[in-house]
């Protein structure tokens, strides 16, 4: 490059790229099972307190992992009727419900043409162990519309492979826009109460409008349904971990 | 449910009480003394406890008696036991026919004329008056009701907790009555319990759960058949 009196400059070497190694930073990602936060009510904390306890026992004999909605799990429960006395099931978690000890989720899948949705208890004693074979967030946070999707956006291979994946990486986002079945619908997803970001509307403009009129934009003002739970959070992972480090 | 600051206050003997039996009066929750006059703090002062929230009556036969002060703690009752809990319901105030008794009302159409959660006819015409007692609407709830033959499937002694089996009458945080269970078929299950009561300083050491035989602890791994 030619220096500002016209010569050619003294080399200078290009700046050293910065490569942040997040596997020696040790970055750790916090995340607090969502059942743990206790919802906001007149009952006493010890009630939660000791269900947490309860919750902490069970995590240490039965490792339960971390995961989200959208994301693909196989889970083995005892079944006195089957062949091995076990049944497995496969299928993508739609919605995590429930706090405390009767925290559940369901699990979606579409076996030989007929859609199955399982509803399992975190804290089941029958479950004997809970793998997740597939990570992947989705823009929303229940995915009960998959019922009203085409069938190929449920169906999972039952025999799928667990892909694996580094500890330290940040869980994708899958921004899939969903097509969904002509209507009638179970619900009407398209309204703004459901505020689902992950189905590729193909109605015409003017149901979308129409639909805009069940809109509640004071809503997001409201004070008193603000629940704050960062303070609670904190607390409860300090609690959590000291007693899963044991 | 959680045993909160339990003291016996007071002993009545067989011939002061009107029953069959000596009773044992125990006060509930600590609370604040200043809002009840002087007088009211007699039982309280006599038994050297702090005021109570609720005070209700045990009866007791004679060798059961416990000396006024004396704490009471959840040990007293032992898993495998049945237990009835009494407590007031909760209060849904004036409430009509449909609600309060179970009525079936009238068709919500058809030609029916202002009429859909009436009781209807409320006597024949033979008796010429209503009968004393008549199913109408009226105050709902805030009434004492008891559940009977309720399994106690966990204690924990460190926090003084009851795990009872199924529902109990009234709303969340209220105070609530537990006794021995008076149904026949709970009486052998009702044996050898610690009597008269559990008492913290003396020689026994209990852990800080106590389970039934039968639950299904969290510390043991998965349930699997065979």
């Amino acid at each position: 490059r030619a220096g500002s009196d016209g010569q050619p400059g003294k080399f200078k070497p290009p700046p050293k790229p910065v490569i942040i190694d997040k596997e020696k930073q040790g970055v750790e990602r916090r995340f607090l099972s969502p059942e743990f936060i206790p919802p906001r009510g007149r009952k006493d904390p010890l009630k939660y307190y000791m269900e947490r306890k309860d919750m902490i026992q069970r995590r240490k004999v039965c490792s339960i992992p971390e995961f989200y909605v959208g994301h693909v799990l196989a889970v083995t429960t005892a079944d006195p009727y089957a062949n091995n006395k076990t049944n497995r099931f496969v299928g993508i978690c739609i919605q995590r419900g429930g706090r405390g000890l009767g925290a559940t989720f369901v699990l979606r899948n579409v076996i030989e043409d007929q859609g199955v949705e399982v509803c399992y208890e975190l804290y089941n004693p029958r479950i004997q162990a809970i793998e997740v074979l597939k990570l992947e967030k989705r823009l929303d946070d229940n995915l009960m519309y998959l019922r009203d999707a085409l069938p190929e956006y449920s169906t999972f291979d039952v025999n799928m492979k667990p892909v694996s994946r580094l500890d330290h990486e940040e869980i994708p986002v899958n921004k899939l826009q969903v097509r969904m079945k002509p209507k009638p619908w179970s619900k009407r997803w398209e309204r703004p109460k459901y505020n689902i970001k992950g189905i590729k509307f193909e109605l015409p403009e003017s149901k979308m409008k129409e639909a805009q009129k069940w809109s509640q934009p004071w809503l997001e003002f409201d004070m008193l349904r603000e629940y704050d739970t960062s303070k609670i959070e904190e607390k409860i992972w300090k609690e959590v971990n000291k007693e899963l480090k044991k | 449910l959680k045993v909160q600051d339990c003291h016996v206050l007071r002993y009545v003997p067989k011939e002061e009480s009107g029953g069959k039996t000596a009773k044992l009066l125990v006060g509930g929750k600590n609370v604040a003394p200043f809002s009840k006059p002087e007088s009211a703090h007699q039982i309280f002062k006599e038994a050297g406890v702090p005021r109570k929230q609720k005070i209700s009556t045990f009866n007791v036969t004679d060798d059961a008696i416990i000396k006024p002060g004396t704490p009471l703690y959840a040990a007293h009752f032992r898993p495998g036991q049945f237990v009835d809990v009494t407590a007031k319901t909760i209060g849904k105030g004036f409430q009509g026919v449909m609600k309060r008794w179970g009525f079936k009302g009238q068709p919500a159409s058809h030609g029916q004329t202002k009429t859909h959660r009436r009781p209807g006819a409320i006597s024949t015409n033979k008796a010429s008056k209503v009968y004393p007692g008549k199913k109408m609407p009226g105050k709902m709830g805030n009434v004492y009701r008891t559940s009977l033959g309720l399994k106690v499937w966990r204690i924990n002694t460190k926090h003084d907790i009851i795990y009872v089996n199924g529902s109990v009458p009234g709303h969340t945080n209220c105070l609530v009555k537990v006794r021995d269970s008076k149904l026949p078929t709970c009486k052998e299950h009702n044996k050898n319990p610690p009597f008269p009561t559990f008492f913290a300083d003396g020689d026994e050491k209990l852990p800080e759960d106590l389970f039934d035989e039968e639950i299904f602890q969290f510390t043991e791994p998965s349930v699997t058949y065979t």
